[in-house]
């Protein structure tokens, strides 16, 4: 009985030791220790033995079992082995080859800059408020005051679709919007699409703005420079900082230009901002109380301010773009650059 | 905590039904976590009479009892020894409970029983199973028992904060609740009569410990009667989940919860040297306490002992070798307070937690000491009789100050918003028997009670304020309003990312555009775009009018591109189209329009370039349709005349056209000067908003049961289209069916003319079982049939 084990487990090391591969391997295990194997049928003779020799017989089978399947594990960790090597030398990479490119496309900079306008301001508690680009008199005008003869109601300055009906040439058209629509307290920003009839290096025929409109109880002068100066700096950066110059806009009273130091140059002067270390950003004020009369609101009780900045020409100090042409261009090579 | 109904109302005149207390107990801060019906369970058994009663002829111990049950007389088998003929019973009928034990028609030795004459521990009200319960002569038949002993009752169980030890007992509940309601808080009137002998004669006190105890008030009353409580007071021990035990030991409980203070009675013949001392416990003390523990305590544990022994942990658990029992006849009462930190650090070492220690922990005041141990001496006396000695002995080394806190009127109406005048808050804060001391202008001096060491500063005071004016009862004002479209706001910036992450660039034009596009567009002259806004002083003819299209804009932009070598161009806008006819302003919607030529992806050296099709601008739109929840959607052939016949589509959502896409027809693109094959999108993204409101998904469960996937691969006529192929295979077995996935088209000369070959990957699944070979092969079968008779396939 010795000898017929001893033979199975001869046969078993040399046909296992011939293979090259798991999948044989898988088969010869199943022949030789399978259910169905010599050895295993074998075993089942197991029954016609005495009692007292059942343990020794049964020790003995499984023995050899054991032998076999220790000779396919060594094996079967042959075989990864070689076949692990074999990977190594055949999958080559030129590590400088370019990989597999998913393109990314571009927001236009005028985007960019109008979601980041946006974002500072959500998180300081405004509204984001939107009107008509096509406009009445009465908004884009009368309710801000503008004298009938302004000469912003000209034709070589607005352009108009009827008498009466126009393009807004400022979103401060939003403001009158919101104030005839909601009683204080207002924290609203309107950036939006402006028309103004005029065509050059520094002007363009449609551009984008951003106007700002806070009417509560108790709102100063300081509040309007102190939110400004936070948009400022949160926009361009910590040494950014803005003065006021006396100006005149028929909806605020005071109303001011607002200068910054030039992003460029940090205030030393530079072409960008002429020399003069400073740059015109746009316009600001405290709410004149004939547009809280015109609109209803207690200008005793509430105070406002205002301001408007252009959000091309942010896009354009921020990105160090040199012609406002380039904007509406859409050449990709400029697009793709943002 | 756990509060009744009928014994708050001891203190307090209320008249509301359970639901209406547990609003006022919330929303004044006592939040109500359940609600239970007392005497519910003995709703069942009613008042009966023994009319007659025989020995049992089978055995000794049971007698045959004809019970009157008010309508009819029972035959009911009874054993205990103290049942007697014309004694009022609690009787509990065929069909009634007791507990979980159902009473049910018996046979006892041969004679049968219709129901249970019961004792008073069967019925729960005390632990007394000597015999059964007897009622009074004149208690009513037939009436329940319930009612008549006014077991009735609704208990509360209350979550305290910290901040309230005051809560602790049902009076401080009774008195936040006068403060709310403006009803009247009546206290027990306590008075007490004292013999002659001295306390100081039978007893002494030594506190050795004042650091941890600050506290200890030590009564002794002689010759009392231990035994059973009388019914009202075990009733209300019973409805706050306390069991009666004895006579003293109920009054003390019943005093602690009355108060929220604990207190403890010790039987006077077995203190050792007619002592209690104060004390730290000695390493390796060892006490064997009321809840059959022994305990071994250590230097710093504070304990009560006699001069020999400990005698309980203090304000934790009692000794059992000084505990009340049946022959205790001189008692010693003690009220006392100890250092909170103290006690629960001990009762979280040693992992005993007790009523006591509960209490104890919260930091509990020392007046108190005083009242509860008059007032249980006063019970006692009337309960349990004896002779109370004279005085105290009464250690209580520092005693606190009264607080003064000042409130600012205007400072209630900065911080509440809440305008009141002086006399209303005061009238707030008095109620929490806070007393005024002195008023001065926009300044009132609160003294604070001793049981509210919570309040020390005016804004404490502020909360109680706002407690009884109501939360909300705040007047609100407007702070922001919502100005904002944060729908439409989030989307569009939404798909604008979706754009840019596919490999779109965003364009931006000006709104004027040229009439003659419309024209060269094939726009019909009946077309909503033909309704444009004019410009009267426009910058040039080609800037003659508002946009209505955002096309022609984006194809002088692909123009521009390509002129200058960009022949691959992905681009995008995103802006207002204008519509104007007979309103005086404009229609003004946003518009998102893309376009595509070239090839599709960036030249990669593994893989061959391939140019963009109409799948690749279709599978664009799906997915800014998807980002939008927008799945329902057909696809049919678009009227547009921009489009090359066949090769265009309207995108129809609830029977609104909402946008399009396709090729653009050569010939256009060719007055354009575009010689590349163009394809393009449009949707009008405010149409999209007007039809259909935010949805976010709901959770639907993941399957248990693994997915079985088979192929389905058949010849079909092409005027079969893919969606009504799927409807078919789908609704077959719509359960079972999870995804329809088709993965391949093959035309070719093999397959007949007007024909195409179609490869399906199929999906089963169920939520119940796994799915057999045997059920899916059946299931395939019937799909196969479906197919052939609606589309008559050939299967390949």
């Amino acid at each position: 009985m010795k000898e017929e084990l001893n033979k199975i487990l001869e046969s078993a090391k040399s046909e296992i030791n011939k293979t090259g591969s798991i999948h044989e391997l898988q088969q010869l295990k199943s022949r030789f220790i399978g259910k169905k194997s010599g050895l295993m049928s074998f075993m089942k003779q197991i029954s016609s033995l005495p009692k007292e020799e059942r343990p020794a017989f049964g020790q003995l089978v499984n023995e050899t079992k054991q032998k076999i399947t220790n000779i396919i594990l060594n094996c079967e960790a042959e075989i990864k082995e070689s076949d692990y090597k074999k990977t190594l030398k055949s999958e080559f990479i030129d590590l400088t080859m370019p990989g597999r490119k998913h393109e990314k496309g571009s927001l236009h900079p005028i985007t960019l800059v109008w979601r980041e306008i946006e974002d500072i301001f959500l998180s300081m508690g405004f509204d984001v408020a939107e009107g008509p680009d096509v406009e009445d008199e009465f908004h884009n005008f009368d309710a801000l005051n503008t004298p009938p003869d302004h000469p912003a109601r000209n034709l070589s300055d607005t352009f108009y679709i009827e008498n009466d009906v126009l393009l807004r040439a400022q979103t401060s058209t939003v403001q009158v919007r919101v104030m005839e629509k909601h009683k204080p307290p207002i924290k609203i920003i309107s950036p939006g699409r402006c028309y103004r009839n005029e065509n050059d290096a520094s002007h363009s025929p449609a551009f984008h703005q951003v106007e700002a409109l806070v009417v509560d109880e108790g709102v100063t002068f300081a509040d309007l420079r102190d939110i400004l100066n936070i948009f400022l700096k949160k926009m361009f950066s910590e040494n950014i900082s803005s003065r006021f110059r006396p100006h005149f806009f028929p909806f605020t009273e005071p109303s001011a230009e607002i200068d910054i130091i030039c992003v460029n140059c940090l205030g030393k002067g530079c072409n960008i901002c002429k020399g003069s270390g400073w740059l015109e950003m746009g316009g600001a004020g405290m709410v004149d109380p004939n547009v809280f009369d015109m609109l209803e609101i207690d200008s005793e009780k509430y105070t406002g301010y205002a301001f408007g900045l252009g959000i091309d020409r942010i896009a354009m100090l921020k990105f160090k773009i040199p012609d406002m042409r380039m904007l509406f261009a859409n050449d990709v090579r400029f697009l793709k650059q943002f | 905590m756990r509060i009744s109904y009928n014994w708050l109302k001891q203190y307090i005149d209320i008249n509301l039904n359970s639901k209406e207390l547990e609003e006022k107990l919330t929303f004044s801060g006592i939040e109500v976590e359940s609600i239970e019906k007392i005497g519910e369970e003995l709703k069942h058994i009613i008042i009966g009479k023994i009319v007659e009663k025989t020995s049992h002829p089978q055995a000794d111990k049971l007698s045959i009892c004809r019970v009157d049950d008010g309508t009819d007389i029972k035959q009911v088998i009874c054993g205990a020894p103290n049942c007697a003929k014309n004694q009022k019973i609690a009787f509990a009928p065929v069909g009634s409970k007791l507990g979980e034990f159902k009473i049910k028609k018996v046979k006892l030795r041969g004679e049968e029983s219709y129901g249970m004459i019961c004792s008073e521990q069967e019925l729960g009200i005390s632990d007394n199973h000597d015999g059964i319960m007897i009622l009074p002569d004149d208690a009513p038949l037939g009436k329940g028992l319930a009612s008549y002993l006014n077991l009735e009752d609704t208990s509360f169980e209350l979550e305290i904060t910290p901040n309230r030890p005051d809560l602790l007992g049902i009076i401080g509940v009774a008195r936040d609740l006068s403060a709310l309601l403006k009803l009247p808080l009546n206290l027990p009137k306590i008075s007490l009569k004292s013999g002659k002998k001295k306390i100081e004669e039978a007893l002494a006190l030594e506190n050795e410990a004042s650091e941890l105890c600050s506290r200890y008030v030590a009564r002794m009353i002689e010759g009392v009667t231990i035994c059973e409580s009388p019914a009202w007071l075990k009733k209300r021990l019973l409805a706050v989940g306390l069991r009666p035990i004895n006579n003293v030991v109920d009054i003390t409980n019943f005093v602690m919860m009355e108060y929220g203070h604990p207190l403890h009675a010790f039987d006077y013949q077995n203190l050792d040297g007619k002592k209690i001392i104060v004390r730290r416990a000695k390493n390796e003390e060892k006490i064997p306490a009321l809840d059959e523990e022994t305990y071994t305590l250590e230097q710093p544990d504070l304990i009560i002992a006699d001069a020999s022994k400990p005698i309980a942990i203090a304000g934790i658990i009692g000794g059992v070798n000084s505990h009340i029992t049946s022959q205790t006849t001189d008692i010693v009462l003690e009220a006392a307070n100890f250092n909170y930190a103290n006690i629960r650090r001990i009762s979280r070492k040693l992992k005993i937690s007790t009523d006591s220690s509960y209490r104890f922990e919260r930091n509990l005041s020392d007046e108190t000491a005083e009242i509860i141990s008059k007032r249980a001496a006063q019970l006692i006396l009337e309960i349990a009789g004896g002779t109370l000695l004279q005085g105290t002995l009464d250690s209580f080394p520092n005693p606190q100050k009264t607080n003064i806190v000042t409130l600012r009127p205007s400072r209630v109406e900065k911080l509440l918003t809440i305008k009141e005048d002086d006399k209303t808050l005061i009238s707030y804060l008095e109620g929490l028997e806070l007393r005024l001391q002195k008023q001065e202008k926009d300044k009132l001096y609160f003294e604070i009670p001793f049981f509210r060491k919570d309040l020390t500063r005016e804004i404490d005071l502020i909360e109680e304020i706002i407690r009884l004016h109501g939360y909300n009862n705040v007047e609100t004002f407007h702070k922001s309003q919502n100005i904002m479209n944060k729908r439409s706001f989030y989307a569009r910036r939404k798909l604008q990312d979706i754009l840019v992450s596919s490999g779109f660039s965003e364009v931006i034009n000006w709104s004027f555009a040229d009439p003659k596009d419309l024209d060269s567009l094939n726009i019909p002259e009946s077309d909503e775009r033909r309704n444009v806004a004019k410009i009267k002083n426009p910058l040039g003819n080609d800037f003659a009018i508002m946009r209505s299209t955002l096309l022609p804009g984006i194809f002088k932009n692909t123009i521009l591109n390509i002129y200058h070598g960009q022949k691959e161009l992905k681009l995008f806008e995103l802006n207002k189209v204008f519509f104007r006819k007979d309103e005086k302003l404009a229609t003004e919607k946003y518009n998102l329009t893309g376009l595509l030529t070239g090839n599709l992806n960036p030249i990669f050296w593994k893989e061959k370039p391939k140019e963009i099709d109409f799948y690749d601008v279709k599978g664009i739109v799906e997915e800014l349709l998807t980002s939008l929840d927008l799945v329902d959607v057909d696809y049919v052939t678009s009227k547009e005349n921009y489009f090359q016949p066949g090769s265009g589509a309207n995108i129809i959502f609830r029977k609104n056209c909402i946008g399009n896409f396709g090729k653009l027809d050569p010939k256009i693109a060719q007055t354009y000067s575009l010689e590349q094959t163009i394809f393009i999108f449009e949707l009008s993204i405010d149409d999209i908003f007007s039809l259909q409101e935010k949805r976010y998904p709901t959770y639907k469960s993941i399957a248990k049961f693994p997915p079985v996937l088979r192929d389905l691969s058949f010849v079909i006529s092409k005027e079969f289209m893919l969606k009504d192929i799927k409807n078919i295979i789908f609704k077959t077995n719509p359960k079972i069916i999870k995804n329809v996935v088709l993965f391949d088209e093959f035309i070719s000369n093999k397959i007949k003319e007007g024909y195409r070959s179609l490869t399906f990957s199929l999906v089963f699944s169920s939520e119940t079982k796994t799915l057999t070979d045997e059920f899916i092969n059946n299931l395939l079968k019937t799909i196969i049939a479906n197919l052939e008779k609606s589309c008559n396939i050939e299967m390949r």
